[in-house]
């Protein structure tokens, strides 16, 4: 261990080093790392900050979460970064307002020996780490479940996200890819549901009120509030992909008995915590590649298998329309009780 | 005229020129607070600063000689993203040379939409409030128009004026651009007839009326000078970011309407200068980072602005009110 120290003195420099406890035979806990988020109020986003402090407490090799937390631009966003440098941290994660404008900045930071990541979404910067989720594969997942559902015929509903966002770029393309492999499915509808969902339900009970048919539904991730609104509609269930969030996989728990199939495919916001996984390697000398792609998982209600472990997966104390709490797997130590108190190292 | 003390003068003089001995002084106790959270603040930490204060102090510049004469502008945060995205998109293949041609025209754009915005206050008699709230929506829309999401950019050269630091590490070139920019653009106003006229017709219009001040005319110059401050701001976001994004301006309106307050203007027109809420809006810059040192969720930020705020105005009416006692 005698390596780590030097590598934590190295890293720390003179300005933080008085604060740090220095590590002995068994490696305590010695590094700071910085977190900068520039959404608030944002369920998703909270989760992500504190699934990053909850494998910080769980690994047991931070000391210290400094976090610049603020609804913010890219000008802020420069501001925080810097003042997270100057704060002497070891690793920056950043989930980034922008892939260029935080360039410069980034190279100032690995410039003086920080590491750098850009967790959910990327940055140009060749300095940093990136580490996201496949959104590509997030889509063929849900898609390839559905028309084979289907038997490769029949039509679907296709509710995307916002238009013009990279996101919903990508996941398009791994939709497109997959509805490629099977000529007689058709889409009836396409809607931007703009990740609402109020939004979103009030689509499903639009296109049920016009009597339009529909054999399936594809969702861009928002589902519990859309199921509701088949219910209330009194619109027989048909195969239907949606997300983690909790509310869904109580449904799909309890709704299978009325019809209701369909699958949650994981966008898990603990992509935060991988983040910060892939910071502590890279601290401890490890090697990691520039780019980690993580791949999600996503579980179906089709056997009793599936509803058993979606039995696991759902926690009362959740409100409906949030993700799931928990790390992904090989991506994380913390447990789901770690993440939802949200209580960094020290706090 | 009765006899004064030289105590009552003296009380008179900072009275009169609170925000200009106080906002300096409120400067002093954040930067001694920011220092003694963090004992390491070096020239990174000046620049750092300099940088996230350049746009807001623009914001507050703007804003604060259009609320001195009586009027508010509400579409400051998106004359700035204009300016941003029309500077990002124009520069980003230009030469060093035709990007500060380019940033004249844009300055000459900002001062373009700030008479508009003006006439229309003065023309349709519509509360300014309401005219700047609607433009400020079109603006909005146009940035989206000129550029969908962030991206563009600028010659290094033309970043280096926000970013750089062309003496020493402690001065950054983006403060010397400020006062250079505050200085060219304000003080041939300060010195002239005309901030007599926007000064009076901000503090008693039917009286600047009475005293034959053009009081449509003067309205529409304030809002001209605003129009012009917004533009610089969108450049200095430009500078500072090295991209343009057309949602980069939403911010400003509000935190610098606050700077302005904070910063010694009366909301009801006829007092204050522009260098008070200039050195507010370096004041608002520090809070967040402050925060972060000392590990407080950022988003006590906007309680201690409103604090601030509070505070602000109520030595300001009692500064009013020892004015008014003979």
């Amino acid at each position: 261990m005698k390596h780590l120290r030097g590598i934590a003195a190295l890293a720390l420099g003179a300005a933080v080093a008085a604060g740090v406890p220095v590590a002995g035979a068994k490696a305590a806990p010695q590094f700071v790392i910085g977190v900068s988020n520039t959404h608030i109020g944002n369920s998703w986003r909270e989760e992500f900050v504190c699934s990053i402090k909850a494998e910080a407490l769980a690994s047991g090799l931070v000391s210290k979460i400094v976090l610049a937390n603020r609804e913010a631009g890219p000008s802020e966003q420069i501001a925080d970064l810097r003042t997270l440098i100057s704060a002497g941290v070891n690793a920056i994660i950043i989930n980034p307002s922008d892939g260029k404008a935080l360039d410069p900045v980034i190279k100032q930071a690995a410039a003086k020996g920080i590491i750098v990541i850009a967790a959910d979404q990327p940055v140009e910067a060749p300095e940093a780490y990136v580490v996201t989720g496949d959104q590509q594969a997030y889509a063929h997942t849900g898609a390839e479940w559905l028309f084979k559902q289907l038997k490769g015929k029949g039509n679907i509903v296709e509710m995307r996200g916002i238009d013009g966002t990279p996101g919903d770029a990508e996941r398009k393309k791994g939709f497109d890819a997959a509805w490629k492999g099977y000529p007689d499915v058709k889409i009836a509808t396409t809607t931007f549901m703009d990740w609402s969902n109020e939004k979103a339900a009030q689509q499903m009970a639009a296109l049920i009120a016009s009597g339009k048919q529909f054999d399936g539904v594809w969702t861009s991730g928002i589902d519990y509030t859309v199921i509701e609104a088949m219910k209330s509609a009194h619109r027989a269930y048909v195969p239907f992909v949606g997300a983690d969030n909790n509310g869904f996989i109580k449904q799909l728990i309890d709704y299978k008995k009325d019809g209701l199939l369909g699958v949650a495919v994981s966008n898990s916001p603990a992509i935060g915590a991988a983040g910060l996984v892939v910071a502590l390697d890279l601290l401890q000398k490890k090697d990691r590649p520039h780019h980690v792609v993580v791949a999600y998982p996503s579980w179906d209600n089709t056997t009793d298998a599936g509803v058993e472990a979606l039995k696991t997966l759902y926690d009362p104390n959740v409100a409906p329309t949030d993700p799931i709490y928990g790390a992904i797997p090989g991506y994380g130590h913390f447990t789901a009780a770690q993440e939802k108190d949200c209580k960094g190292p020290g706090e | 005229m009765t006899a004064t003390t030289r105590a009552d003068r003296l009380r008179l003089l900072i009275v009169r020129n609170a925000a200009l001995v106080g906002m300096p002084a409120l400067l002093a106790l954040f930067l001694g607070a920011t220092v003694a959270i963090h004992p390491e603040f070096n020239s990174f930490d000046a620049q750092s600063l300099a940088m996230a204060a350049l746009p807001l102090a623009f914001a507050a510049a703007a804003q604060s000689v259009v609320v001195i004469s009586g009027g508010i502008d509400l579409s400051i945060g998106s004359v700035m993203a204009v300016a941003n995205v029309l500077a990002s998109s124009t520069m980003e293949e230009a030469s060093f040379g035709r990007s500060l041609v380019l940033a004249v025209l844009i300055f000459a754009g900002g001062a373009v939409v700030g008479a508009v915005n003006g006439l229309l206050v003065v023309v349709s008699r519509v509360p300014d409030v309401i005219v700047t709230l609607t433009t400020g929506f079109i603006w909005g829309g146009v940035a989206l128009l000129i550029q969908e999401r962030p991206g563009g950019g600028a010659p290094d050269e033309f970043l280096d004026l926000g970013t750089g630091s062309l003496f020493t590490p402690w001065l950054s070139n983006s403060l010397i651009l400020l006062v250079v920019a505050v200085a060219v653009i304000w003080l041939p106003v300060r010195r002239s007839k005309l901030s007599l006229l926007i000064y009076a017709v901000g503090s008693d219009r039917v009286a600047a009326f009475r005293s034959g001040v053009n009081i449509g005319r003067s309205r529409v110059l304030a809002y001209v000078i605003g129009g012009l401050f917004s533009a610089v701001g969108g450049l200095g976001l430009t500078m500072t970011t090295g991209i343009g994004s057309p949602r980069a301006g939403v911010l400003y309106t509000l935190s610098g309407l606050a700077a302005v307050v904070i910063g010694g203007v009366s909301l009801v027109g006829g007092r204050g200068g522009v260098v008070g809420p200039v050195i507010a809006a370096f004041v608002l810059t520090l809070i967040p980072s402050d925060l972060i040192f000392l590990n407080i969720d950022p988003n006590f930020g906007q309680v201690i602005q409103g604090t601030l705020i509070v505070l602000v105005v109520m030595l300001g009416g009692l500064a009013t009110l020892l004015r008014r006692r003979p």
